[in-house]
């Protein structure tokens, strides 16, 4: 039995060391530069920070723009989660596969679509004349504009957590409340305060990916906080500055997460297994115009942008030409996506169940380091990966493209965890324990138990790395190895020339990149239903 | 029969999940083994000139020497990535052998840090000796100028002074200033006019409602698309929308009698300071550096400027000898770029 206790406590242990060495460490030692000045301690990095009105000004509009992207993702997202997952809406699965596009698009890029669109002479100027043109211009530049675009880009995050809590629900409990009130009341009552957690889980990802993103802000001219690392970065080569300038927002986050955490406390349902058919909400009179508000989001939000592109790259010239000249990248990126998601899958499984079951006292402050990570500017992250991996003795990772999935390892850790840990507590602790009493080890548990009833949260957590790995640009353009980049990061480096025929051909290449895998999962889903 | 299907499928999908982890595990090493095999002979470049252009000229090299390029490119957008980051973060274990760097001033503050070595080129005759470090820490080639970008109304804007003219007055944008051949740009004035006066202008362009872009890449998507009347860019981005055939046109600014002069920056060829393969490094230099690369960069979209007399180039690219150049002496530039940070940080707040 202490055997079997110690083996448990061994794979945990590895787990989390595996985190602190390749996330923490790293990072830790940029973090511990930011307190150094001329090889003393010293909190000059520090000193010119948040000295301005203008510094708050622009904190203050990084919160606005983390909030209002968060609340309009919420307010569309969910409503949408629970019509795609829970009613008779027809075209639900085309539906839900559109509105989860725009998640593998860059941020940036979608600013760019919009900007063909919307711009002084684009697309909607030539349809509707110069001055509506110039009114869709100025909204589009500034504040409702980049909430716009960061709104479209996130969505999907709020409607696939929303879906995925809703397949959880027990629906013998909806069953029963549906005896005595109609659906509004269920959904009010049962539904949404069981799927409270995805939505808390959907928002804080939103907010902080959101109050990191500076490409969509800088490009639609909304001032950010944000900016002023980058700054410190790349203008001044100043990395100690820069990375105290990150900071003030990594702060802002691990408040974020502790009143998360108080308000789950307690809340969080014990989930059972579904064993039935979900119940479904049949729409009747109101389904048309639900349909036709549905159709028109989806056109506005996902259709407009991917249809500029389509538009741009329309000739199949342009297309063989983008793919020719991306086939390597495309290739990288799908390997190191795989590569990446698979091990985000295997350390989230170990670190899921450290934080569902709680077997450490420690399990909250890995949880926080995790999301700590998460929240670090991708810059920062790199800087600490280059500076710890480019010695003699381990140059050859940093060479290579191991350094890459480390770096999506370090960043992303947080997404596999909190994946797993959902799909952790959808499984009983009393059949573990049923198990343990009838002396299964470990391992055998994890064989056994684990593995089989959580298939579904693990391969989902496995899909959700592999978007986060593929789409990911921040770490990978600093720490990829020469001729090895990716198809973010080709897109990227060759934008500011090449013809926007061929750029967004490649951004087509990117949707279908990430989409075939998308597919495939579909269908095992489909079959493990 | 019912639950042995139920089971072989739960055991076919333990046996994916594995098979999964043990595949990742396998891509792991294997990219190991392939950064730790021995190969053909290489060479490692850090490039910070647009990969559109620069790739042709590796993939040639590549090709007439039978030494493999593994290239790293710079993203005009996303700077805070830059390769000059790296090169300067890998200081005590260099990667790169050699460094193209987009201009001069940059080379000059990676000699400052260490990063850079000295090589003299053999090819680097004919290159006008301002084009080049007397310590042979960089050697200029292909320049590029500071260029309007304008659309096609009107008579368009003559000289850099327009961006304070109040016939422009919020119709004119120029990248960011903290950033890449910009703020070069504006240390040059700072150089040439003295810091006062350069100040002055700049409050001049605030008051004037110059819209601030990220990039001179977005400079020009905002001229080609209407939203802006005119920005300074590099003639590469203006030679290259005007090629796809935007209704746009170059204008090379300040060329009056008794005017500031267009500012030309050359590319530069850098040698890494103890970089791993310093013999292949060097040949990749001298092949930057010939007549041969500087007529494919004439000739390329971005119509670099070839330094030498006597290189073949198509008639819309900016000659040398036929503009008036802006004076500047890119070593003060550098210096001046380091003392003005703070002041353009301040001024980008306002």
């Amino acid at each position: 039995m202490e055997a079997k206790l110690n083996s448990e406590k061994l794979s945990l242990g590895i787990a989390v060391f595996f985190l602190a060495f390749l996330g923490l460490i790293p990072v830790l030692s940029v973090v511990a530069n930011s307190f150094v000045a001329d090889g003393n301690f010293s909190l000059d990095n520090y000193g010119g920070l948040l000295q301005s009105s203008r510094e708050w000004r622009l904190l203050a509009n990084s919160l606005l723009f983390a909030l209002a992207t968060t609340a309009s993702t919420c307010l569309l997202g969910v409503p949408l989660g629970i019509l795609l997952a829970r009613t008779d809406l027809p075209l639900r699965r085309a539906l839900t596969a559109l509105f989860i596009v725009p998640l593998v698009i860059p941020p940036y890029i979608l600013a760019i679509a919009w900007f063909y669109f919307l711009g002084g002479t684009g697309v909607l100027a030539r349809l509707l004349g110069e001055d509506s043109g110039r009114l869709a211009s100025r909204l589009l530049f500034g504040f409702p504009g980049a909430v716009f675009v960061m709104t479209s880009a996130y969505l999907p995050i709020v409607i696939v957590l929303t879906m995925t809590f809703l397949r959880t629900i027990n629906p013998k409990l909806e069953e029963s409340a549906r005896l005595y009130a109609g659906w509004r009341m269920v959904l009010r009552k049962i539904s949404l305060p069981m799927v409270a957690p995805g939505i808390l889980l959907a928002s804080v990802l939103v907010f902080v990916l959101t109050l990191g993103e500076f490409g969509v802000p800088m490009t639609l001219r909304f001032d950010v906080f944000s900016v002023e690392s980058f700054i410190h970065i790349s203008a001044f080569h100043d990395f100690n500055t820069g990375a105290a300038a990150a900071i003030p927002l990594v702060l802002i986050v691990l408040v974020m997460i502790c009143l998360e955490r108080k308000w789950m406390r307690g809340k969080m349902p014990s989930f059972e297994l579904t064993q039935g058919q979900m119940l479904v909400v049949h729409l009747k009179k109101t389904k048309p115009f639900i349909m036709v508000g549905t159709f028109v989001l989806a056109f506005l939000l996902v259709l407009i942008p991917l249809a500029v592109l389509v538009s741009k790259s329309f000739v199949l010239e342009t297309c063989r030409v983008a793919f020719l000249r991306s086939s390597g990248s495309i290739a990288r990126s799908l390997l190191y996506a795989f590569a990446g998601a698979s091990c985000l899958t295997m350390l989230g499984f170990f670190l899921g169940y450290l934080f569902q079951r709680k077997t450490s006292r420690f399990s909250m402050a890995v949880d926080s380091l995790a999301l700590f990570l998460f929240a670090l500017p991708g810059a920062v992250i790199g800087l600490g990966l280059m500076r710890f991996w480019n010695i003699r003795a381990t140059g050859f990772v940093y060479g290579s493209a191991v350094i890459v999935i480390i770096g999506f390892i370090a960043k992303f850790s947080a997404v596999g965890s909190r994946v797993v840990t959902i799909a952790f507590s959808q499984v009983p602790d009393s059949m573990e324990e049923a198990a343990r009493v009838a002396g299964g080890g470990w391992l055998r548990r994890i064989m056994k138990i684990w593995i089989p009833l959580m298939r579904k949260g693990l391969l989902g957590a496995w899909l959700v790395g592999f978007l986060f790995c593929l789409r990911d640009l921040d770490v990978t353009m600093m720490i990829y190895p020469p001729g090895g980049d990716t198809l973010p990061v080709h897109i990227f480096t060759i934008m500011a020339n090449s013809p926007e025929e061929v750029i967004a051909a490649m951004c087509l290449i990117m949707v279908a990149t990430a989409l075939l895998p998308l597919g495939i999962l579909g269908r095992v889903f489909r079959r493990m239903r | 029969m019912e639950a042995g299907g139920h089971h072989n499928f739960l055991k076919a999908h333990m046996e994916v999940f594995f098979l999964m982890n043990r595949l990742s595990i396998s891509l792991v090493l294997f990219c190991v083994f392939i950064s730790c095999s021995p190969g053909s002979p290489e060479a490692v470049i850090y490039v910070s000139e647009d990969q559109v252009f620069s790739e042709p000229v590796l993939k040639d090299f590549e090709r007439e020497t039978g030494i493999r390029v593994r290239a790293l490119y710079d993203t005009e957008e996303a700077k805070g990535t830059g390769v000059m980051n790296r090169l300067i973060a890998e200081m005590k274990n260099p990667r790169a052998d050699v460094y193209w760097a987009n201009e001069p001033i940059r080379a000059i503050i990676l000699k400052e840090k260490g990063v850079t070595a000295q090589y003299f080129s053999p090819q680097a005759e004919g290159i006008p000796f301002c084009f080049r470090d007397r310590e042979g820490h960089w050697t200029g080639f292909s320049a590029r100028a500071r260029v309007f970008i304008a659309d096609l109304e009107g008579t368009g804007p003559t000289s850099i002074l327009d961006y304070a003219n109040v016939e422009w007055k919020g119709r004119a944008v120029m990248a960011n200033p903290l950033f890449g051949t910009t703020t070069v740009w504006v240390a040059s004035l700072f150089s040439v006019w003295g810091d006062e006066k350069a100040k002055d202008f700049l409050s001049q362009i605030r008051a004037n409602g110059v819209k601030i872009s990220s990039s001179n890449g977005e400079s020009t998507m905002l001229v080609t698309n209407g939203e802006c009347a005119f920005g300074l860019v590099d003639s590469d981005d203006a030679a290259n929308a005007v090629r796809s055939g935007k209704p746009v046109r170059m204008v090379v600014p300040d060329q009056t009698e008794g005017g500031l002069g267009c500012l030309v920056l050359p590319n530069a060829a850098v040698l890494v300071r103890n970089g791993p393969n310093r013999k292949n490094g060097e040949r990749l230099i001298d092949y930057l550096l010939s007549p041969q690369t500087e007529r494919q960069l004439a000739f390329a979209n971005c119509a670099q400027i070839p330094l030498r007399d006597g290189v073949e180039a198509p008639p819309d690219v900016v000659d040398l000898r036929a503009i008036k150049l802006m004076e500047v002496d890119y070593e003060m530039v550098a210096r001046k770029l380091g003392e003005i940070q703070p002041f353009l940080r301040a001024w980008k707040r306002n």
